[in-house]
């Protein structure tokens, strides 16, 4: 259910958010990028035409967003202002955001309950979103971190995903989601 | 006859979600046009269908492969080849509609089950006689416009298994035969396997919401706080009879946990997830709920609250039990 898929960034943390450096955090992830390109690269095979596309990916509580090239090895990530142009442009709740990387939560229902709102290419964001599926990533994947230190920043990583969500929960308003329960007592297309 | 319940996967992750969720089959496709649910970056390589098939096997589950879709006049090779890489993975069945895909399964592999998929639109006891004594097919996948009385009536006079969808996408027309997305595209479902080809569909966000737009069309609008559905022409918003409405269908999931029992004693021997365009987070939670509802089934034990648990991952916000309760307005 999505009762808890949408919580936005506590305060606090979008302001620590801000004030992370680009340019190491765009190494990074570029680095880590191409390293996945490497390790999997039919991962890369599903995107076919479309791994040329920019995906700019905005988390809404952020006050940037993210533009993606998943080009093989050739890839590269970048931060960016949130109304710079692009291919592809998926918006959401960052943690609604990182629940989607990991498949832990379903695309097509996040952007059902407009959790989600995407624009662009459709064809591009659509093998884009089968490609990260097929992916299970882990945290240790986008930090380009292997091995036991991989596995002990999966734990940390995701412990910490896991408090945020529940701080995030805990701080939404209690009707974000209304409808959520709402089955209708009648077929809707009775 | 144990009930079997038969799960959706896109992607061998999905595959794998799907069986450790307690899937009895999972049912999936090859990358190309021969597969009804051809969506880009989605499907199985043949190397993929094999190690997965493997997956399955190993843990208990059986795989269904969907070779669904209508070959065109001068391309039978993938077809051809699907049921080729099908055999070689052991694949427990597959899912076939077109005549002549399914004249050469039966006689160039003989050693593969064969079930008929809902794009063969078959839905009177002649024509499902017809299949089984010609082909050899063993299950037919129920057309989703059918009663639950009719499935019943239906079963009473075939001696194949039926399998029905229980959840996921409706889909209110003929299928096999609709070419409702092909007058907006060109293209439809039967011959390249999508309703609405990606590549045609635009989002549009403006201060007021969401318009959707399939090939230039406009095809509805959703407000801010509106639930949305799939981009399809069946589910567009038309103005008819001076009303502007869902002309052919709501977006609306289909829902039917709280109909197990009648379909069982309709005669359906299996039931159908639908959704192999959907994630993992998806197929991991309805097999879940669904598996333990076919399980208290069986046991005699109380229903699962399928549709509270499950309404977080429905289209446009709501369900529905469908044709199975016919109550058209």
């Amino acid at each position: 259910m999505l009762d808890n898929q949408s919580p936005e960034l506590p305060r606090p943390f979008r302001r620590l958010a801000a004030a992370l450096p680009s340019w190491p955090l765009e190494m990074v992830l570029t680095r880590a990028l191409r390293s996945l390109a490497e390790r999997r690269p039919e991962l890369f095979e599903r995107l076919g035409v479309h791994s040329r596309c920019t995906f700019i990916v905005r988390p809404t509580d952020l006050d940037y967003a993210f533009s993606v090239v998943p080009h093989r090895w050739q890839g590269r990530v970048k931060l960016v202002l949130p109304e710079t142009r692009g291919d592809v442009y998926i918006e959401g709740p960052l943690l609604s955001l990182l629940g989607l990387l990991d498949g832990t939560l379903d695309g097509d229902a996040l952007f059902f309950n407009r959790v989600i709102s995407v624009r662009g290419r459709t064809d591009a964001l659509l093998a884009l979103r089968n490609a990260i599926e097929e992916a299970e990533l882990r945290p240790s994947d986008l930090l380009g971190v292997s091995g036991k230190a991989g596995q002990y920043t999966d734990a940390a990583v995701l412990r910490a995903i896991g408090m945020l969500q529940r701080i995030a929960t805990r701080s939404q308003p209690s009707d974000t989601n209304p409808d959520t329960d709402d089955i209708p007592p009648h077929p809707a297309g009775a | 006859m144990a009930l079997e319940l038969v799960c959706p996967a896109g992607t061998p992750s999905a595959l794998r979600a799907a069986v450790d969720a307690g899937a009895h089959a999972v049912y999936c496709g090859f990358a190309d046009e021969t597969n009804a649910r051809n969506f880009p970056g989605l499907n199985f390589s043949p190397a993929e269908m094999i190690k997965g098939v493997q997956y399955a096997h190993d843990h208990g589950a059986k795989v269904l492969v969907a070779i669904n879709t209508f070959p065109k006049a001068d391309s039978f090779e993938p077809w051809a080849k699907g049921l080729a890489v099908a055999e070689e993975a052991k694949a427990d069945a597959v899912i076939l509609a077109d005549m002549a895909v399914l004249d050469h399964a039966a006689n160039k592999h003989p050693g593969l089950r064969l079930h008929l998929s809902v794009q063969a639109a078959a839905n009177t006891p002649e024509a499902i006689g017809f299949y089984a004594r010609t082909f050899g097919v063993k299950r037919v996948v129920m057309p989703r416009v059918l009663s639950v009385e009719e499935i019943a009536k239906l079963n009473a006079e075939i001696d194949v298994e039926t399998e029905a969808f229980v959840f996921g996408g409706l889909c209110p027309m003929t299928e096999g035969r609709c070419a409702l997305s092909s007058y907006a595209t060109g293209r439809s479902p039967n011959l390249s396997g999508v309703c609405s080809p990606p590549e045609f569909v635009e989002y549009v966000e403006d201060a007021e919401g969401t318009t959707v737009k399939l090939a230039g069309f406009t095809i509805d609008r959703f407000g801010r706080d509106e639930a949305a559905g799939y981009p399809t022409l069946c589910k567009g918003s038309f103005n008819a009879g001076g009303k502007t409405c869902h002309l052919f269908e709501d977006p609306v999931s289909l829902n039917a946990a709280s109909l197990l029992g009648r379909l069982a004693e309709a005669g359906v021997t299996a039931f159908k997830i639908e959704g192999r365009q959907r994630g993992k987070g998806y197929v991991a939670e309805v097999v879940r709920t669904f598996r333990a509802a076919v399980d208290a089934l069986e046991a005699g034990r109380d229903p699962v609250e399928a549709e509270r648990i499950l309404a977080g991952l429905v289209e446009g916000g709501r369900q529905t039990s469908g044709a199975y309760r016919k109550q058209w307005r």
